[in-house]
């Protein structure tokens, strides 16, 4: 492989540095998985709906739609999972679009 | 008003002078109603200076009520956390503001593409680059006249189809109607 400058000995460490691992909060280690809910409402548009699962997500047309209808007919479905700020991320997105959203822990 | 069509980068559609002035009237009460009749101060951040965003922020209201008492605004801005009052004011505390000024910077895209028509007289053009601004705000705008005419679920949205012309809500009702269609017809020309 090209690009990589040899070094002597490895790389280089910082002088007089103990390395501490950063302590995992006991969240990450339980790895509790939260969830972000879209539920109905008699407003928003099935066209709307899944266009915005659509552009957010990125989701297929196909997926989206299966959503959508989900949510229609169930009242609500789980659109998207991860760590807890990242579905604080998604709930504020789906709530710029107009879309009832909220967060919750993941059934397990 | 016509459909939403497809022409070139753009969707184009004609409106009436009063459709125009109509849509315009709905989305600038809807800046009133989140700004609080204090538009100026949701503008976007002149600068990215975090010590400015930081002063902007201890400026916002310290007493923000936990939930809105106003059903509109409760439908904008609903409860992150449905089981957890705590964490639902805590997440509001920190996220209402950019999202209120995302909110209001949308509606104003959409009243400058309006106010560009020049009451219908032009064409309404609007970019793809404003295209989720205009599709974003015509669902607030939705919201904002279901929720005043008391749509709460399916049946209460279907009941309004009955209406009797001389029902007080039957103009909001046709208005509604008149949203629906817009946004409907945007979407598919996409």
């Amino acid at each position: 492989m090209a690009g990589m400058p040899e070094t002597e000995g490895g790389p280089p460490t910082p002088a007089g540095s103990t390395a501490i691992a950063e302590r995992p909060t006991e969240e990450s280690l339980i790895q509790t998985p939260w969830v972000t809910i879209v539920w109905d409402d008699p407003v928003n548009l099935m066209s709307y709906v899944t266009h915005v699962f659509v552009t957010y997500f990125h989701y297929a047309k196909a997926k989206a739609r299966r959503l959508m209808l989900q949510v229609h007919t169930e009242g609500k479905a789980v659109v998207s999972s991860g760590s807890r700020e990242e579905m604080e991320r998604d709930v504020t997105a789906m709530h710029e679009f107009g879309l009832w959203a909220t967060i919750d822990k993941a059934e397990s | 008003m016509k459909k939403f069509r497809r022409k070139g980068g753009a969707v184009v559609t004609r409106l009436s002078p009063y459709e125009v002035e109509l849509l315009a009237s709905l989305v600038a009460q809807l800046v009133e109603m989140i700004t609080d009749g204090e538009p100026e101060t949701y503008a976007q951040p002149a600068s990215d200076d975090p010590f400015e965003l930081w002063a902007q922020d201890l400026a916002s209201d310290p007493d923000q009520p936990e939930t809105h008492e106003d059903p509109v605004l409760r439908r904008l801005f609903p409860d992150a956390y449905p089981h957890d009052a705590v964490a639902s004011s805590d997440f509001r505390r920190f996220t209402e503001r950019e999202l209120k000024t995302k909110k209001v910077t949308d509606a104003r895209i959409v009243l400058d593409r309006l106010g560009a028509t020049e009451l219908g007289t032009v064409e309404l053009r609007i970019p793809q680059a404003e295209m989720q601004a205009w599709l974003r705000t015509l669902t607030s705008v939705r919201i904002a006249v279901a929720t005043r005419l008391g749509i709460s679920d399916a049946e209460s949205a279907e009941a309004l189809a009955e209406l009797a012309d001389d029902d007080p809500r039957a103009f909001m009702a046709s208005v509604y109607d008149w949203l629906g269609f817009a946004q409907e017809t945007l979407i598919s020309a996409l």
